[in-house]
C-alpha cells in the first residue's frame, strides 16, 4: 500500500506528486531548521520520530549549520538511522559520504546515557570530590538515577541545555523516548526539586539525621513511631540507605533548582521549537493531540506537527457495480481489474480517514503547521533514506 | 494460544510502542470473556488507553465493568500505595502520607517502587479469592495486563524482586517472592509480545523475547499485528508485464463497459504494484522473525481499523484472537499462511483485510 508520494520517491512518478502533501509556499520545517536553536522531537512510539530528528539534523547540516542530534531512545535506533555502532555521552562527528566536508555545516550525533548524565550532574554540583562520591556510591542514588521516571527526561534536558550552553552548535535537534514520560521533562524540575527538597520526608528517616531546629523535635517524637512503620515495611536498609543519600546530598539544592530553571526558561525561549511527530492513525494523533495541549499549557513553543506514512490514493474513475460485476464474472482479467479497483477503493477510503483524522487533529491545535509524508517504501536506515525523508520534510 | 486464553491466569502483553499493544490487550480480555471466563484487563502506564477501547471517557482505580465478564482498570500506583499499606495493617501510616500529601513524593521517589506497587496490585488481582458478600471485587479467572514496552518490562515485572534485594525480609521480601512465583509459572502467567511486520519492531520483538527469556519470563507467543492482505497473491507476478502494456485489462474494462481509460488503468497496477511491494516486504520480515521466534507461536492479524480504536476494533481484534488453535501456528513452519476472512463476513469489499475502513465510507 505504497502512494504515489512512495512512487515519485523512487522516481517512478513525476517530482510533482508530492507537492499536494505540503500546503502553504513551504514546509514550516524549513525556517525552524534555518533559525532555532534546539527543535525538540515529540510523540508517541512506532512513529518514526527517531528518523524524522535524524532527518531534520541532517538537512540543516547540509544547510549550512552546525548541528548536532540527540537521541534518548534507549534503542539504539538513531545509531542505526545514523550507521553508527556506537554513540557515547559526548556528540561525535558522524562520518558519511555526502556530508558537507568543508563547508559551514557538520552534523555529530549523541546517544544520551542518563545515568551519566546524572552522575555528571552530581560531580557538578557537588561541595567536593567527597560528596560526589558518597554519593554516587549511594545505592539508592544509583537506583534513582537509572530508574526514575521523568527524571531521565529531565537529564536529558540538562544535557542538552548543557550542549546550548557550550555554544559548539547553532542546532540541536533532540528526540524524546516513545514513552507517555516523553513529556515529564516538563514537569520533572518541579518533581525533582520535591524530591530533593523533601523536608517532610527527611522527618520520616530523622534517625538518619539530625533535626536540630527545636519546634521540629515535637515532629520528630510523631515521626519516630511513623518510622518504625516504614522501617517494618520496607526493611531498615532501604530506609538507611534513603537516609544516606539525603544526608550526603545535603547543600546541593539549591545548585539544582537555579539549573532546572534554567533549563526550563530555554525550553521555553523562542528559540527552541517542539515538534509534534505523528502517524495518521487513531492513537498516534491522539497522542499528539495530548502533546500539542500539554506544550500549550506549559507555553511552550510549539513549531509545527509531522504526520509520517500517509495513505495516498490517485483519482481514478468511478465504476459503477454492474460493470464491476460483469468484471468479475469475465474471465481471469477481468477478476484482476475488479480486485485492483477493490484495492484502489480500499485505498482511497483509508486515505480519506486519514485526512479527516488530521484535520480533526488540526482543528484542535489553532495555527499549526503540518507537514505531511507519505509511506515510503522501506523503512529508512541510512542517509539516502533520511535524505529521502527530508525531501517531504522540506519540500 | 487458544490454550492459553482458557488456561492462564494472567497474560502480559508487551511490544514496542506503536505496535498496538493495548488493543491487543484489550482483544485478549474480550475473547477470553467470551470464552467464558472471567477478566480484568489491566493497563499500568497511566496512559488510559483502555478507556476509548471501551468505550469509556476514563478509568480509574477501581474496577468497573465494561462487558459481559469483563472489568478494566487503570492501576494507580498512589492508590495501590494506600491499599498495600492498609493490607499490611498500615493504614494509619496510608492516613498520615495522605495527610502530608506524600504519596505522589514516595512512589515517585523510591526508585522502583510504583513499579512494584503496580505488579503488586495486578498480583493481587488475579490471585485474589472471592469473598462473597464482602463488598470487595471478585475474584478473576485471568488478567490480561497491558504492559509497560519491550524495553521496560523486564524491569517492570523484576522490580519486586529488585526492591526486595534491599528488603530482605518484611512484607515487601514476602510479597516479592510470591509476586516471582505467579510471574515464573508457566501454568499461571503467558507473556505475548505485539509486533509489526517492519524492521525495528521485528529486531525489537526478539530482543525482548530473548531479555524475557533470559530473566526467565514465559514467553508464550507473538503477535503480529496489521499484516497487509496478499490479496492478488500469485497473480502479483502480472502486474510488472501489465504497467507497460495494460491491454488485457483494457480489453477487459472495455467488455465489461467499465470506462477506464490507459492513464487510470495504470494507476489502478502502480497502486497494486505498490502495495505488492510492501505485501513482499512483510512476508520477509515476518519469514525472519518466525525463524528467530525458534519454534514459539505466532499469530498474524490482518491489517485492521488502521487504529482508529473504540469498541468496534477490540470486537473485530477479540474475534480474530480466538480463531481455533490452528491459526497460532508455530514459528517453525514456513510463513505465507494466508490470514483467514473475518468469519461468516462475505468476500466482499468489506472482508478485504487490508481495508477494512471501507465501511466507514459513508461516515
Amino acid at each position: 500500500m505504497t502512494t504515489r508520494g512512495a512512487a515519485a520517491a523512487k522516481g517512478t512518478r513525476g517530482a510533482g506528486a508530492s507537492a499536494a502533501l505540503v500546503p502553504g509556499p513551504g514546509s514550516p520545517l524549513a525556517g525552524l531548521a534555518r533559525s532555532a536553536r534546539i527543535i525538540v522531537c515529540c510523540g508517541s512510539g512506532g512513529v518514526g520520530k527517531t528518523s524524522t530528528a535524524a532527518a531534520v539534523a541532517l538537512w540543516a547540516a547540509q544547510a549550512g549549520r552546525r548541528t548536532c542530534v540527540l537521541t534518548i531512545d534507549p534503542a539504539r535506533r538513531l545509531a542505526q538511522a545514523l550507521g553508527l555502532d556506537l554513540l557515547s555521552n559526548a556528540p561525535r562527528p558522524v562520518r558519511a559520504k555526502g556530508l558537507p566536508a568543508r563547508g559551514p555545516g557538520s552534523l555529530d550525533a549523541m546517544m544520551l546515557d542518563m545515568r551519566r548524565t546524572f552522575d555528571e550532574v552530581i560531580e557538578r554540583y557537588a561541595r567536593d570530590a567527597d560528596q560526589a562520591d558518597r554519593i554516587l556510591a549511594n545505592r539508592f542514588y544509583q537506583r534513582l538515577s537509572s530508574t526514575l521516571a521523568g527524571t531521565q527526561e529531565y537529564m536529558a534536558m540538562e544535557k542538552l541545555y548543557e550542549l546550548h550552553e557550550s555554544q559548539r552548535y547553532d542546532l540541536l535537534v533532540v528526540d524524546t523516548p516513545p514513552t507517555r514520560s516523553a513529556l515529564d521533562f516538563l514537569d520533572a524540575p518541579e518533581n525533582l526539586n520535591e524530591l530533593l527538597d523533601a523536608r517532610a520526608f527527611r522527618l520520616l528517616i530523622a534517625p538518619a539525621q539530625r533535626i536540630g531546629r527545636g519546634y521540629l523535635r515535637g515532629l520528630n517524637l510523631a515521626t519516630t513511631a511513623m518510622t518504625k512503620m516504614v522501617r517494618r515495611v520496607t526493611g531498615s536498609e532501604l530506609l538507611a540507605e534513603v537516609g544516606e543519600f539525603f544526608a550526603a546530598f545535603e547543600g546541593m539544592y539549591d545548585g539544582f533548582k537555579a539549573r532546572a530553571g534554567l533549563v526550563y526558561d530555554q525550553l521555553k525561549h523562542p528559540s527552541t521549537a517542539f515538534v509534534v511527530v505523528a502517524t495518521p492513525e487513531g492513537a498516534a494523533l491522539r497522542e499528539a493531540a495530548y502533546f500539542a495541549s500539554r506544550l500549550a499549557a506549559d507555553r511552550m513553543p510549539l513549531g509545527a506537527l509531522v504526520v509520517n506514512r500517509i495513505h495516498q490514493a490517485r483519482p481514478v474513475p468511478e465504476v459503477p457495480a454492474a460493470a464491476r460485476r460483469r468484471l468479475a464474472a469475465d474471465g481471469a482479467d477481468g477478476r484482476l481489474l475488479a480486485d485492483l479497483l477493490e484495492l484502489h477503493d480500499g485505498l482511497e477510503t483509508l486515505a480519506a480517514a486519514e485526512q479527516r483524522r488530521v484535520r480533526d487533529l488540526l482543528a484542535t491545535v489553532p495555527n499549526l503547521g503540518v507537514v505531511q509524508v507519505p509511506l515510503l517504501p522501506d523503512d529508512v536506515h541510512d542517509l539516502a533514506g533520511l535524505r529521502r525523508l527530508g525531501e517531504y520534510l522540506f519540500a | 494460544m487458544l490454550e492459553v486464553l482458557d488456561r492462564a491466569r494472567l497474560l502480559v502483553v508487551t511490544g514496542k510502542g506503536g505496535t498496538g499493544k493495548t488493543t491487543v490487550a484489550a482483544g485478549l480480555g474480550v475473547a477470553a470473556a467470551g470464552r467464558g471466563r472471567r477478566v480484568l484487563v489491566a493497563e499500568v502506564e497511566g496512559r488510559q488507553g483502555l478507556a476509548g477501547l471501551f468505550g469509556r471517557g476514563e478509568l480509574d482505580y477501581r474496577e468497573v465493568r465494561v462487558g459481559e465478564r469483563l472489568n478494566a482498570l487503570a492501576v494507580d500506583p498512589d492508590e495501590s500505595l494506600r491499599e498495600y499499606l492498609a493490607r499490611y495493617g498500615f493504614a494509619p501510616l496510608a492516613r498520615l502520607l495522605s495527610w502530608a500529601n506524600l504519596n505522589r513524593f514516595i512512589t515517585a521517589a523510591a526508585p522502583g517502587l510504583g513499579d512494584v506497587l503496580l505488579v503488586g496490585k495486578v498480583w493481587e488481582a488475579a490471585t485474589r479469592q472471592a469473598r462473597p458478600g464482602s463488598g470487595a471485587p471478585g475474584a478473576y479467572d485471568l488478567v490480561v495486563l497491558d504492559a509497560p514496552p519491550t524495553g521496560r518490562v523486564v524491569p517492570f515485572l523484576r522490580a519486586p524482586e529488585t526492591v526486595a534485594e534491599l528488603a530482605r525480609v518484611g512484607p515487601i521480601r514476602h510479597q516479592a517472592d510470591r509476586v516471582r512465583d505467579l510471574l515464573d509459572d508457566p501454568e499461571r502467567t503467558a507473556v505475548l509480545l505485539t509486533c509489526l511486520p517492519e524492521e525495528l519492531p521485528v529486531t525489537e520483538t526478539l530482543e525482548g523475547v530473548a531479555a524475557l527469556q533470559q530473566a526467565g519470563l514465559p514467553v508464550a507467543g507473538v503477535v503480529a499485528n496489521r499484516v497487509t492482505g496478499d490479496r492478488l497473491g500469485g497473480r502479483a507476478g502480472r502486474l510488472a508485464a501489465l504497467a507497460r502494456d495494460p491491454a488485457p485489462l483494457a480489453a477487459a474494462a472495455a467488455a465489461a463497459g467499465a470506462e477506464l481509460d490507459r492513464a487510470a488503468l495504470g494507476t489502478l497496477v502502480e497502486e497494486a504494484r505498490d502495495r505488492q511491494r510492501v505485501v513482499t516486504r512483510e512476508r520477509r520480515l515476518l519469514k525472519e522473525l518466525r525463524a528467530g521466534l525458534d519454534g514459539l507461536p505466532m499469530i498474524e492479524l490482518p491489517f485492521l481499523a488502521g487504529g482508529v480504536g473504540g469498541p468496534e476494533e477490540v470486537r473485530v481484534m477479540a474475534g480474530h484472537l480466538a480463531t481455533p488453535a490452528g491459526l497460532w501456528t508455530a514459528a517453525s513452519t514456513p510463513s505465507g499462511r494466508r490470514l483467514p476472512s473475518r468469519s461468516g463476513a462475505p468476500a466482499s469489499r468489506g472482508s478485504d483485510d487490508a481495508h477494512p475502513e471501507a465501511g466507514e465510507a459513508g461516515g
